[in-house]
């Protein structure tokens, strides 16, 4: 599923506004970082969330163990990515039980 | 024959009371003990650890636990493992316990386990304290595992499991970056499982991993992380085949 979150800004543009027009170019890369430092620090405590960038927008990708939980990574990716696209792919752990066992 | 249950990596917090009970009420149906594989928290808070707490009492099978690196993340493991175990949980930190099943007795030793990475990738017990730690704490982790197994071994066990956090393979860590793997799991973890004996081998950790692998020695090895197996709980039977 794709659920954009934000809107498509600077670094979303291609390559060429990579180098920006006036002073230093944005970098991503260091946001997506300070991203997953939120993730980790804040309620969520979230190691399991992979944020990457692809084609100029980012990718969120994980598995959380609750709704509420997955609500508030959009609600950090929204305020730590702002400006740029995001693209989230987050699911909420299945806790049904499994229809079948292993025969080891 | 023995039914194993097992789940890691289900990281409970107020939110998610209940969504696990259900699946686990149905446990009696299809196996004879609950493994959790750590992580069982978020933060290793004790307002989450009650809520792992409610979600396992009073369970019809037995439940035994390791803790994770999560459980810790609070730097107070001592009380996550006291409420555990008030709610009837054997908690298991480089020992050894034999649950009583209808196909026999099934010995578990368990131990959390630490990072260090696999065979020729691996980081060593080399330079700085604090590097030559990092190893000493798996090493550690490693040889506490290697003896409960090996005390099982006198106690006439149907099977033996060995239960940790960190993977004791790369196998299962499959579709996760390597350039993570050695702070997923430890070669020193198998070495142990292998050296010891054992008849599988379940951890959790590795959300983006896969569910099944083996160790040199050929133990099976399953990541039974609740992101991997995309359910409340894998059954394993062992001895059936």
């Amino acid at each position: 599923m794709s659920d954009p979150v934000g809107h498509q800004g600077p670094a979303a543009s291609g390559p060429a506004s990579a180098a920006g027009h006036a002073g230093r170019p944005e970098n991503v890369e260091y946001r997506v970082a300070h991203l997953h430092d939120r993730l980790a620090a804040e309620e969520l405590g979230e190691l399991g969330v992979r944020a990457e960038i692809r084609a100029g927008a980012i990718a969120l990708t994980g598995t959380v163990p609750s709704a509420q939980c997955r609500e508030s990574v959009l609600r950090i990716a929204r305020e730590e990515l702002a400006g740029l696209t995001v693209h989230t792919d987050i699911v909420v752990a299945d806790t049904t039980r499994p229809d079948h066992a292993e025969e080891l | 024959m023995i039914r194993v249950a097992a789940v890691g990596d289900i990281h409970m917090g107020p939110d998610s009371e209940g969504l696990l009970r259900p699946a686990f009420e149905t446990l009696p149906d299809c196996a004879d003990l609950l493994l959790l594989a750590g992580d069982l928290t978020r933060h290793g808070s004790p307002e989450e650890t009650r809520v792992v707490a409610r979600e396992v009492r009073g369970l019809p099978v037995p439940v035994v636990a390791v803790l994770g690196n999560h459980d810790h993340h609070d730097e107070q493991p001592e009380k996550v493992t006291a409420i555990l175990r008030e709610a009837g949980v054997t908690v298991l930190e480089g020992e050894a316990t034999v649950v009583e099943c209808a196909g026999g007795r099934v010995g578990i030793a368990g131990t959390k386990g630490f990072g260090g990475g696999f065979v020729g990738r691996n980081a060593g017990e080399f330079g700085e304290p604090v590097m030559k730690e990092f190893v000493r704490t798996t090493r550690r982790s490693a040889d506490s595992l290697h003896a409960a197994l090996k005390e099982l071994e006198e106690e006439g066990c149907a099977a033996r499991v060995a239960l940790t956090h960190f993977s004791p393979v790369a196998d299962t860590l499959a579709g996760e970056p390597p350039e993570i793997h050695p702070f997923l799991g430890s070669y020193l973890l198998a070495e142990a499982i292998d050296t010891a004996g054992a008849d599988l081998a379940v951890h959790g950790h590795a959300h983006l991993g896969t569910e099944h692998g083996m160790t040199a020695g050929g133990v099976r090895v399953r990541n039974v992380a609740q992101p991997v197996i995309r359910r409340a709980f894998s059954v394993y039977r062992l001895g059936s085949a």
